[in-house]
């Protein structure tokens, strides 16, 4: 008996420490999360072509600036014009409109809201404003209407709505805009872009749930509508997650396929299919034209209504981070093109990569099937100053 | 665990110099009361009126199993204590030693140890000076009380302690962590000292049967058996070879840490051998854990006194080997586990024939009833006694007088923990850092004497604002950037935290921030930095602003240099901290920079600030 009661108590230790030593590990069965899209973007306005990127350090985010280069309407160089007076190391988010650009600063460490900034004169002068939320991580975050009036996207998914004093009020909300009809057909789950339409209606897109759905939302007397494009039936079975928009163009990121449409008048045209997940991604003058980043040195454009669909690049420089269209007075190169040669689609001038290594930005320019060195600007980064 | 680190240097000399003065403090302060005691009873002695006590029955010798557990772990509790006495312990102990090794224990683990962190980083100095004598005086306590209820005593003191040692300095040994060994110290040194101290506050009953051994090797030798299966267990990486291998990072991690350098010599190469042949030397450790585990448990003193001397060899080559003695690195608290594990087992086979040895000393001290001649005095004797009665001078000073030479060493080893333990309980209670942390940041602060300039500003609300306005109640005074990411909030945190110190006397004190940016400074953003750092319900905050030409003056007039930085960094100030007096006066600059910012230093500003608006009040 007392041979037996030394066993038991042994097999109980053993036991206990056994249950001590492995550890079960549980498995989520919950949504898998979309990637989350890239701040990196460029951008046409009347005032010239912009482009913000992260540069500096890669040991710490405290040492990663965001910056915004501008290369003003009529000239071929561009310049560091980052918006002073605040560390943005949270990253910039970026609007135009006809007379001037919008930045808004994502907030870092610890601050807790976006303070924004805005310029009519490429940059030269700026003038301060706040949204006292923070904005969201997505390049369309802020976008300008006609009148002055300003859309942002803050962190929990509120759609905020500027006035042209600076005064902001609440537009809608994840929860409100799920909550409603078109929010419940696609099960909407974030809010990744705001934007206005010619007729100054207020637009929010985000990513679905419900697959083959394309959450594009549009504000009509204040009822939700859904107002996305219709996918081909190949992509029913996959989440649509709306990476960009803008007042006539969407960029859609649909399972491993990246989808641009373009909104003539009411009608969303067919979608145009690139096999890749975007890096980084933007429009051209007028949205016209678009192009993506894709990672291993892809890189890819596309023209509203072109018969081509997708044009990919030669394989972009290393430390490409955003790649600029032609814009507005852009001075094309007499010998871009060589003779046969295939040109990407866009408007006049030639398209540029813009390269980052630490505070060495390096603006190549393509010629014909090659991306040719140009302009250097080395960027006086403050490492350590938001640590 | 954010309450983990005080964010402090460890060799702070601050809190270094700090430290040192707070053990000499309170060192001194117990051996005054020692000094006092031995005065009192030497005088007592002299001028009794009573007769000494007539020797008694000589005294029962104490078991050997007992007194080498209570001598063993007496010297362990005393070198515990000199090496809580490192310099770099006061500040170093959460983040260096108590972090790193709760670092891969459960969330509920690191919680609660988080927790006894956060009192240790918020009283580096209280902590650090009351572990040194509260373990010194146990292991004290237990070498001078040889038996009795106050020996026993000693005893439920090393668990109390040990407890809580084990808890929150070791998270509970790393019992619940991946990488549980015995080699590397599981299940935690002090767990041992817990166990060496139930057992010597058992009855002395208990030592003389030789049952009490057989039950304490049998316990051992199934603890042993648990480990080698852990250590044999499959997927836990031990029998795998290179540097990868769990036995061969467990021991390159003891000699990564700071030790002399043939100590890392030697534990380097038990590294790269185990690494060549960890299947090999696993399978050694399983086979020697078993087979001490197996003789443990027969039962037969015979074969007992081979584990014993194998268990010794064993444990000692670990100590060296692995554990690379565990204490001489700089922030070592402890010896680890392998020689108070020689102790345990050692005192288990001393335990096992108790019989013949002690019978008649037991026989003798139960017809004494007490300890010796000297036994009379109710605390060096082997029973309480309680003799109540009206207190007369004359009977304490004979009682006095009557006590021995060990009652007094008992009493001075009581008085040496409770020296520790009070300012301990005081601190734990407090639930705001001590700032000395503060002051470790940001140096000494400046002692000034003249008019603050005068302004006219708008606060929050839009009200105009002059210093001629705020005379007649004490300002603390900083320069904040509203859209700053990293000081400024935490600096406005601060004030409002001191605001809430200052308690009834807050009505009396103004906080207020003047901006300090050259591009956002308007009111709206004044009242966005506001929401953001919590400050829209404190009623004595005032954040003033104005033209930028206004600003620059101000600025310039304070000393405050504030500057546009390219490439989308903040805007530069410096952070300073102003005292103004009732009547206008500048009386005091300190610096505000919030250095790693944790919740101890900050918690620490507050108390700063709030104590120099204090003083300030005081001194109008």
């Amino acid at each position: 008996m007392k041979r037996q009661l030394w066993f038991a108590a042994a097999a109980i230790s053993l036991a206990g420490l056994t249950a001590c030593a492995s550890a079960a590990a549980k498995v989520g069965t919950a949504l898998v999360p979309l990637p989350t899209t890239p701040l990196a973007t460029s951008l046409v306005t009347a005032q010239g072509g912009w482009a913000t990127m992260v540069m500096g350090g890669s040991a710490a985010s405290e040492d990663n600036f965001w910056q915004l280069f501008v290369r003003p309407a009529g000239t071929s160089t561009w310049s560091l014009v980052t918006p002073p007076g605040v560390a943005d190391n949270g990253g910039l988010v970026t609007a135009g409109s006809a007379t001037s650009l919008l930045v808004g600063f994502r907030p870092s460490q610890d601050l807790a809201f976006s303070p924004l900034a805005s310029s009519g004169d490429a940059g030269k002068k700026w003038a301060t404003g706040l949204l006292n939320a923070s904005l969201a991580s997505v390049p369309d975050a802020l976008s300008i209407g006609a009148g002055g009036q300003e859309l942002a996207v803050t962190s929990n998914g509120t759609v905020d709505l500027g006035s042209a004093s600076g005064s902001w009020s609440t537009l809608t909300t994840l929860k409100a805009l799920a909550a409603s009809a078109p929010g419940r057909e696609c099960g909407l789950q974030d809010v990744t872009a705001v934007s206005f339409w010619s007729d100054g209606s207020y637009v929010v897109a985000g990513s679905c749930a419900r697959p083959g759905v394309a959450g594009v939302f549009r504000d009509t007397d204040g009822t939700w509508e859904a107002a996305g494009p219709e996918l081909p039936a190949a992509y029913a079975g996959r989440r649509v997650q709306v990476l960009r928009l803008s007042g006539t163009a969407a960029l859609l990121q649909a399972g491993p396929d990246l989808l641009a449409t373009w909104l003539n008048g009411t009608q969303w045209s067919q979608p145009q299919v690139l096999a890749g997940t975007a890096q980084a991604s933007g429009f051209g003058p007028g949205d016209a034209t678009a192009w993506v980043l894709l990672g291993g040195g892809r890189a890819a454009t596309i023209i509203n209504g072109s018969s081509q669909g997708w044009t990919e690049l030669p394989r972009v420089p290393a430390g490409t981070a955003v790649l600029a269209a032609p814009g507005p007075g852009s001075v094309a190169r007499a010998h871009a093109l060589p003779a046969g040669g295939n040109r990407p689609p866009g408007p006049p001038g030639s398209w540029e990569a813009l390269a980052a290594s630490g505070s060495r930005l390096t603006v190549w320019t393509l010629e014909g099937a090659s991306w040719i060195h140009g302009e250097v600007i080395n960027v006086p980064i403050q490492y350590g100053s938001s640590s | 665990m954010p309450g983990m680190n005080s964010g402090l240097d460890p060799s702070d000399p601050t809190i270094v110099a700090a430290f040192r003065s707070a053990l000499l403090h309170q060192g001194g302060i117990a051996l005054a009361i020692v000094v006092f005691l031995l005065l009192l009873w030497a005088t007592a002695r002299t001028w009794r009126t009573a007769a000494p006590a007539a020797p008694g029955a000589p005294a029962a010798r104490e078991v050997p199993a007992r007194r080498l557990l209570r001598i063993g772990f007496g010297l362990i509790w005393i070198l515990d204590g000199l090496l809580q006495a490192q310099p770099k312990m006061a500040a170093g102990l959460p983040s260096l030693v108590i972090a790193p090794t709760a670092a891969s224990s459960p969330a509920w683990v690191q919680h609660l140890v988080n927790w006894g962190g956060t009192i240790w980083s918020y009283h580096p100095i209280q902590a650090g000076a009351a572990s040194v004598w509260i373990q010194i005086g146990i292991g004290a306590w237990l070498l001078v009380a040889v038996r009795g209820p106050w020996s026993r005593l000693a005893g439920a003191a090393s668990v109390s302690w040990g407890l809580i040692v084990w808890v929150f300095g070791e998270a509970f040994g790393g019992i619940f962590t991946q990488g549980l060994s015995f080699l590397s110290g599981a299940p935690g040194a002090v767990l041992i000292y817990v166990v060496a101290g139930a057992l010597i506050a058992m009855p002395e009953t208990a030592w003389r049967s030789p049952r009490l051994g057989r039950l304490l090797l049998g316990g051992i030798g199934l603890f042993f058996i648990g480990m080698a299966v852990l250590q044999a267990w499959p997927g836990r990486g031990f029998w795998q070879g290179g540097k990868n291998g769990s036995l061969a990072g467990m021991i390159g991690q003891m000699a990564s840490t700071a030790q002399p350098h043939y100590l890392h010599l030697i534990v380097s190469g038990a590294e790269s051998f185990s690494a060549a042949h960890g299947w090999g030397v696993n399978l050694l450790a399983v086979i020697v854990l078993a087979a001490l585990g197996v003789l443990f448990l027969s039962g037969r003193r015979s074969l007992i006194r081979y584990a014993v001397w194998f268990g010794v060899f064993f444990c000692l080559a670990d100590w060296l080997l692995v554990q690379d003695l565990g204490f001489l690195g700089g922030v070592g608290t402890d010896p680890n586990s392998m020689i108070p594990m020689i102790l345990l087992f050692g005192a288990g086979y001393l335990a096992l024939a108790p019989e013949k040895a002690e019978a008649g000393a037991a026989g003798a001290e139960d017809a004494a009833g007490t300890e010796g001649a000297a036994g009379t005095d109710g605390i060096s004797g082997s029973r309480w006694r309680w003799a109540p009665g009206p207190p007369r001078l004359g009977a304490l000073r004979d009682r006095l007088a009557s006590a021995s030479a060990q009652s007094l060493a008992i009493t001075s080893a009581i008085v040496v923990l409770l020296i520790g333990a009070a300012p301990m309980a005081a601190a734990a209670a407090n639930r705001t850092a001590d700032p000395i942390i503060a002051e470790a940041i940001s140096g000494d602060s400046a002692l000034i004497d003249s008019p603050a300039p005068d302004f006219t500003l708008t606060d929050q609300n839009s009200h105009a604002v002059t210093m001629a306005s705020l005379h007649g109640k004490v300002i603390l005074l900083t320069f904040l950037d509203p859209v700053c990411t990293t000081d400024c909030p935490i600096i406005g945190a601060e004030f409002k935290e001191a605001g809430v110190l200052l308690g009834s006397a807050d009505p009396d004190v103004e906080l207020v921030a003047i901006a300090a940016n050259p591009v956002y400074y308007s009111i709206a953003d004044d009242r966005a930095f506001d929401t953001e750092a919590g400050l829209t319900t404190v009623p004595n905050w005032r954040y003033l602003t104005g033209s930028l030409p206004q600003l620059e003056k101000l600025w310039n007039q304070y000393g405050v240099d504030v500057e546009n930085l390219p490439a989308g960094a903040m805007a530069a100030h410096n952070d300073i901290a102003i005292v103004i007096s009732k009547d206008g006066q500048i009386i005091q600059e300190l610096s505000a920079d919030p250095g790693p910012a944790t919740t101890s230093t900050q918690s620490s500003y507050s108390v700063l600030l709030a104590d120099d608006a204090r003083q300030a009040l005081a001194g109008s």
